[in-house]
């Protein structure tokens, strides 16, 4: 891996110099370790395998400024994007930076703590676990967001707690006059038994370029459940580079849905990491892009223990020019029995010209285990549009109906009820807006 | 006369491979016409064309619906003008429901036919009354659209589709194929009760036993991409007795059988 321990440093390791100084010791700790690890990695590029299908050239190219330079608006229409179930529960950062203002974290019951992560260096569960889970090899993107470390959305459930309401992270990335870089950051601590849904949202405000790069650390202890939602919808200028990672324990679930549908460019790499016996958890995604938008999913579903159940459905629509990339990659450990695993990347292409890769990747060492995967690409079926037209739909509906109903398995487990509703319209805008191209059978 | 073919060829679009070899075929309002013959004769590819599939190019003469060309109509169009197609396959469509496809499709045809839409509550009263016909139970309405159905349900549920949207002419492609004893009486009860003296049914099948239970005025024989041969229903007796092969040398005799 030598290969990516390139010198020339990049924007981000310029831009390091702006990191924030406040806060305990440890926090500055952390900073100052992953100004270390920062300085030893390179610009990723498509000679390294991971990043073969992705070209970043345009990030790499992008002339980032700090937030002073940038020239950075404020938020508008913030309220636009507040769901109405989390009216109590909401925090809001604006370029990754809290927003006290436009957060409202009045109403969860006993047992439940959300907040600014700077307002709780000192609890003990961030001190235990702020940048410990965090497990991203060699990766700059890790590491800037470790050296800007600052505010950030902090939930902590006790054991037993139940929060009452879906908790909703909205970030939100405001016009700027040159192009900034946000590091957002979470921190979820579910103990034992404790219950969550947590809708996180990432909202460009602009149509103006900026990279955000959020990392995000989940821990499931014992019996605990937590319904995660993620949605992007970047500016059509922006560049996404996501680190979600999870660490599932004993008869806990972890079912996590991300809906893609911003950026230019963007790179999820989501992870879930069993840590125990009977576990059951999901990571499902849906990728909706046009143009010459570029989706890239990198997984992992880490089965390092015996009887656990993984539910990875990875649906894919791509019009225009657009590239999707996926590599889902499954580890079953060589203890690891009965793992009953489920992967399938699907992609519908509707145009001529739109791209993609998918690469399964199974590894697999333990004997007793029963995995499914696949991947497939195609257009819409001619058949399939021939037999609504028959029923009295034009060409074009009968298309919008059933890209929408490919999409639509996605997202029908999507339990807060508003954030399914807008997930729906966002089916029905895309395709609409698409006005689908007629694909030669 | 509700539909008439003139002389129609077809081939696949681009494959340059001819199907359909010069079929005519008158059919009357009132009239129920049943084509026969074996596999790959081209009956499946008559309805498809008629219903105007993509797939197949019209290289030859016409089809008439109602006395004029849709040769330029788009399938969507065929349908708002009254051409029903009842799929060998129906498709399945998850995601949408059978009631938001029918009410989907009543409204765009009604609109069409200068008839008033329907709302969704009159149209949940419309279409409840047709339920009973096809002996389904409600909540089939709300189910997506052939989605895990059965073939006996995918089959009703083309009926129930064209009870809905009452067609003037209702092509039926292998719509008995597929179903058992109790559910083939359902949908010749349906199809039976559906049809009247202002629209005609074409039934594409390839048993005769459909027609123990639906009592053509017309059976046709297809061959080699034409219809070779013409009769009563008593031309479907003599099929279920000697098959094809006497009718496949008839067809040589008329020179271009494949």
């Amino acid at each position: 891996m030598t290969l990516s321990k390139q010198t020339e440093p990049s924007m981000l390791h310029s831009l390091a110099k702006h990191a924030p100084e406040s806060g305990s010791s440890t926090w500055n700790s952390i900073r100052e370790n992953s100004l270390v690890n920062l300085n030893s990695v390179g610009f990723p590029h498509s000679r390294l395998e991971d990043w073969r299908f992705l070209d970043l050239r345009p990030i790499s190219r992008t002339e980032f400024y700090s937030a002073d330079e940038a020239g950075i608006l404020p938020a508008t229409n913030a309220e636009n994007y507040f769901i109405p179930e989390s009216d109590r529960s909401r925090l809001v950062f604006v370029n990754g930076n809290y927003s006290e203002k436009l957060s409202s974290i009045g109403g969860l019951g006993k047992g439940v703590t959300v907040g600014n992560l700077s307002d709780y260096a000192d609890n003990p569960s961030v001190k235990e676990y702020l940048n410990k889970l965090v497990n991203y090899e060699d990766d700059l993107f890790t590491e800037f967001n470790g050296v800007m470390l600052k505010d950030g959305a902090f939930i902590h459930l006790e054991e037993g707690a139940k929060a009452e309401a879906p908790i909703q992270i909205l970030n939100l990335y405001t016009d700027s006059a040159k192009p900034y870089v946000a590091t957002p950051r979470i921190l979820v601590v579910a103990e034992e038994n404790s219950d969550m849904t947590i809708v996180e949202d990432h909202v460009g405000l602009s149509g103006n370029t900026y990279m955000t790069v959020p990392v995000s650390e989940v821990k499931v202890k014992k019996g605990a459940h937590i319904h995660h939602v993620r949605l992007q919808r970047d500016s059509e200028n922006a560049f996404h580079i996501a680190r979600p990672i999870a660490y599932v324990e004993q008869n806990s679930e972890y079912h996590s849905y991300t809906i893609t549908l911003g950026a230019k460019i963007s790179r999820n790499e989501p992870r879930v990491v069993q840590e125990a016996e009977e576990v059951n958890f999901t990571l499902d995604g849906l990728v909706l892009i046009d143009g010459d938008q570029v989706a890239d999913t990198h997984s992992v579903l880490d089965h390092r223990f015996s009887f656990g159940n993984s539910h990875q459905l990875h649906k894919v629509v791509v019009n225009g020019k657009a590239h999707s990339i996926f590599n889902g990659k499954i580890f079953v450990r060589r203890d690891a029995q009965k793992i009953d695993s489920f992967q399938e990347n699907r992609n519908l292409l509707l145009s001529n010209d739109g791209l993609v890769n998918t690469k399964p990747q199974l590894e697999i060492f333990a004997d007793d285990v029963l995995c499914s995967h696949g991947a497939t690409i195609g257009q819409l079926d001619p058949e399939e549009v021939f037999y609504l037209q028959s029923r009295g739909m034009t060409e074009e509906k009968a298309k919008e109906v059933l890209t929408y109903a490919f999409a639509l398995e996605t997202i029908e487990n999507v339990k807060v009820e508003s954030v399914h509703k807008l997930l729906i319209e966002e089916v029905y805008r895309y395709t609409k807006a698409n006005n689908i191209e007629t694909v030669n059978a | 006369m509700v539909l008439e073919l003139k002389d129609l060829h077809c081939e696949v679009e681009g494959e340059g491979i001819e199907i359909l070899k010069g079929v005519n075929l008158t059919v009357e309002k009132g009239e129920i016409h049943a084509i026969m013959g074996p596999n790959g004769s081209g009956k499946s590819t008559l309805a498809k064309v008629i219903a105007g599939h993509p797939e197949y190019e019209v290289t030859k003469g016409d089809i008439l619906f109602n006395g004029e060309s849709i040769l330029e109509l788009d399938p969507d169009e065929r349908a708002h003008a009254g051409v029903f197609l009842a799929f060998q396959y129906p498709v399945e469509v998850p995601g949408v429901t059978n009631n938001t496809l029918l009410r989907e499709s009543y409204n765009t045809i009604a609109a069409s036919r200068g008839r008033e839409e329907l709302d969704p509550l009159e149209f949940d009263d419309y279409v409840r009354g047709k339920l009973d016909l096809v002996e389904m139970n409600p909540d089939f309405l709300e189910r997506s659209v052939n989605t895990g159905f059965s073939g006996g349900e995918k089959k009703k549920n083309e009926i129930f589709q064209m009870a809905v949207l009452e067609p003037a002419l209702a092509l039926l492609d292998e719509t008995d194929s597929g179903l058992d004893i109790d559910a083939l009486r359902v949908v010749s009860n349906g199809i039976n009760t559906l049809h009247g003296e202002d629209d005609a049914v074409v039934l594409i099948t390839h048993y005769q036993r459909l027609l123990n239970y639906i009592v053509p005025d017309k059976v046709h024989v297809m061959l080699g991409g034409k219809i070779v041969k013409s009769g009563g229903k008593e031309l479907a007796f003599e099929l279920e007795d000697k098959g094809y092969d006497w009718l496949q040398d008839h067809a040589m005799v008329n020179g271009e059988a494949k």
